[in-house]
């Protein structure tokens, strides 16, 4: 469990939290609060290499299907295959058993341009 | 005038009954039962199954909808075929009755040509020699044998064994993600079949839009079936644990059952066309001009047998066609506006120009897209997958092509179908008032949106 302050924001909706050469990855609750009810996202296979800033995957909700934007970049090892049974819980915790991948990621140094918390929210209150 | 008519599918009877109502006297020669393989082995009893299969999928969403339930609700395959069946034989029926309506004499019997006035009935009761003004072949199609899988009803199964199972498959491997391919996937996965799906080209219904395969593609991985693009089947082999499927990346599937979807041959072998010197194409389709006549003075052909786009509708088209012609009139097919249909979940339909073709025939056109999921209606019925796309004339406006994913987009596409026959314009569409809340609502903000002005969607980044 992890506080979301502990998270670092990409500012197209995506946080990553970094342990070592992992990172694992989701969508804000700003992100998840914009979609609406999540109705299915389209789970990418581990070995899946992702490059910042561009799409992982899609994710369809009841009033859009929108891109789930990856916050570094690196390959995919791990997918949250709970959300295969229960997408909902994107929803109900976007930041914690919400989170959509696990990616090792290539350069460290990519987490340096991500934002925090403070600086995200500073970010989406503009939007 | 006297008429013969070889097969009574949608071809045939429409045919007989168009040529008996133009005042014909009418036989149809007919082996099986009347219906073709519309009726008794394709589109009817496939929509039945779909029917079953759908609103167990509704049920299975009952609680979203506002219902609990105390218990179980199964699928029991041999009601589902029953019921199936009884539809069949009312439709049956139903021709015979028009047939006998409009003194139209069935002869059961395989019919062969003696020449261009003659056809010899072969049927239980004897030989019999038919002589008549005109006739028309209308004998159809049937699934092709194809060496590599040997059909035993059994494991490995054609379209028309997949009609008939009596119990739910565990698991199914298919062969095409074709139209029949993708309409059968989502009918036994929703019935509870572990479906993969094996096909040979890039994206799956490669006959429609490519972003429409796209959709479709999402949707079969929300309902768990397992696409695999650009690989072959090579190999199959029945073992006791199933039949195993070798494909062309290596990789060895096992399942109860393979339905082989894939092939059609024409029924156009063994009915007399070398003895009257019917002209027939490489792969036995009978060549025919836009009147529908054949080489040979008074043989008209129509339908499957025709090779070209096998579709129940367009035989019938060809039907009215042919039958006009006979009968003193004057008509011609036009197969530009031709509709068609896949009968997935969600439902595929469309009319005149794919976009990644539209190029091709005029580069200067506009497209317009609008997504199920912005319409009020598609909310109250739960299904808000999908979306309509137009695609238009720059210069003109005129609409060139339509094409729907999305709940009932077999019906709402014929607006479309009008609109292009008439050479009506995209803007034409977008200023016909459409109901609310209807389904069809999404064909008017769809044309909108070719000009940037969609009522229901947000402005676009310039």
């Amino acid at each position: 469990m992890h506080s979301h302050e502990e998270l670092k924001y990409h500012h197209k909706h995506a946080w990553a939290e970094v342990a070592g050469k992992k990172a694992t990855m989701g969508i804000s609750e700003y992100a998840q609060n914009k979609l609406g009810e999540i109705v299915y996202i389209d789970l990418p296979d581990p070995g899946t290499r992702i490059v910042k800033g561009t799409e992982i995957c899609e994710i369809e909700s009841t009033k859009a299907v929108s891109s789930f934007v990856a916050p570094l970049s690196g390959t995919i090892i791990e997918v949250n295959e709970n959300l295969k049974d229960a997408v909902d819980i994107v929803n109900e915790s976007p930041c914690d058993s919400g989170w959509i991948v696990v990616a090792e990621i290539e350069d460290l140094s990519e987490c340096d341009d991500l934002l925090s918390l403070t600086d995200y929210q500073t970010l989406v209150k503009g939007e | 005038m006297k008429i013969t008519v070889l097969g009574s599918g949608p071809g045939g009877y429409v045919l007989a009954l168009k040529a008996a109502q133009m005042g014909a006297e009418v036989v149809v020669v007919e082996d099986r039962g009347v219906g073709g393989t519309c009726l008794n082995r394709g589109c009817i009893p496939t929509k039945a199954l779909l029917a079953s299969s759908e609103l167990f999928g509704k049920m299975k969403r009952m609680a979203s909808f506002g219902f609990d339930l105390d218990g179980r609700i199964t699928p029991n395959m041999k009601k589902i075929i029953e019921r199936k069946d009884k539809i069949i034989s009312t439709q049956i029926q139903g021709i015979h009755g028009l047939f006998k309506s409009w003194g139209i004499h069935l002869k059961h019997g395989r019919g062969e040509l003696l020449s261009n006035r003659q056809v010899l009935v072969r049927g239980e009761g004897g030989e019999e020699t038919i002589t008549s003004d005109r006739i028309v072949i209308a004998t159809g199609s049937k699934a092709a044998r194809i060496p590599t899988f040997p059909f035993d009803g059994k494991n490995i199964i054609s379209s028309t064994d997949a009609l008939q199972l009596t119990e739910i498959p565990k698991s199914m491997l298919i062969v095409g993600a074709g139209v029949m391919g993708c309409e059968f996937a989502c009918i036994y996965s929703e019935l509870g079949t572990e479906v993969t799906i094996v096909e040979l080209l890039a994206r799956a219904v490669t006959c429609e839009d490519v972003e429409i395969s796209a959709l479709m593609e999402r949707e079969l991985k929300k309902k768990r079936i397992k696409l695999i693009k650009e690989v072959r089947a090579d190999r199959l082999e029945v073992c006791c644990d199933g039949v195993h499927t070798f494909i062309s990346n290596g990789q060895e599937i096992i399942t109860e059952k393979v339905l082989v979807t894939i092939g059609r041959s024409l029924n156009s072998v063994g009915i007399g066309l070398e003895k009257v010197g019917v002209k027939t194409g490489k792969c036995g389709e009978i060549e025919v001009n836009a009147q529908m006549a054949t080489n040979v003075p008074g043989v008209y052909a129509i339908g499957d047998v025709t090779g070209g786009m096998l579709l129940a509708h367009t035989a019938s088209c060809e039907a009215i066609v042919a039958a006009v012609n006979m009968l003193g009139g004057k008509a011609s097919i036009n197969y530009n506006n031709v509709p068609s249909a896949i009968f997935t979940t969600p439902e595929i339909a469309s009319v005149g120009l794919r976009e990644h073709l539209a190029g091709e025939v005029n580069p200067d056109f506009i497209i317009g897209h609008f997504q199920y999921r912005a319409l009020g209606k598609a909310h109250a019925i739960g299904e808000i997958s999908g979306f309509f796309k137009v695609i238009g004339d720059k210069k003109t406006d005129r609409l060139l092509g339509a094409h729907i994913i999305g709940p009932h987009a077999s019906d709402i596409i014929h607006e479309a179908a009008v609109a292009i026959k008439a050479g009506l314009t995209v803007k034409d569409l977008a200023e016909t008032v459409h109901a609310h809340p209807s389904l069809a609502e999404g064909m008017v903000e769809a044309a909108e949106d070719a000009y940037g002005q969609a009522i229901h969607m947000p402005r676009k980044a310039v």
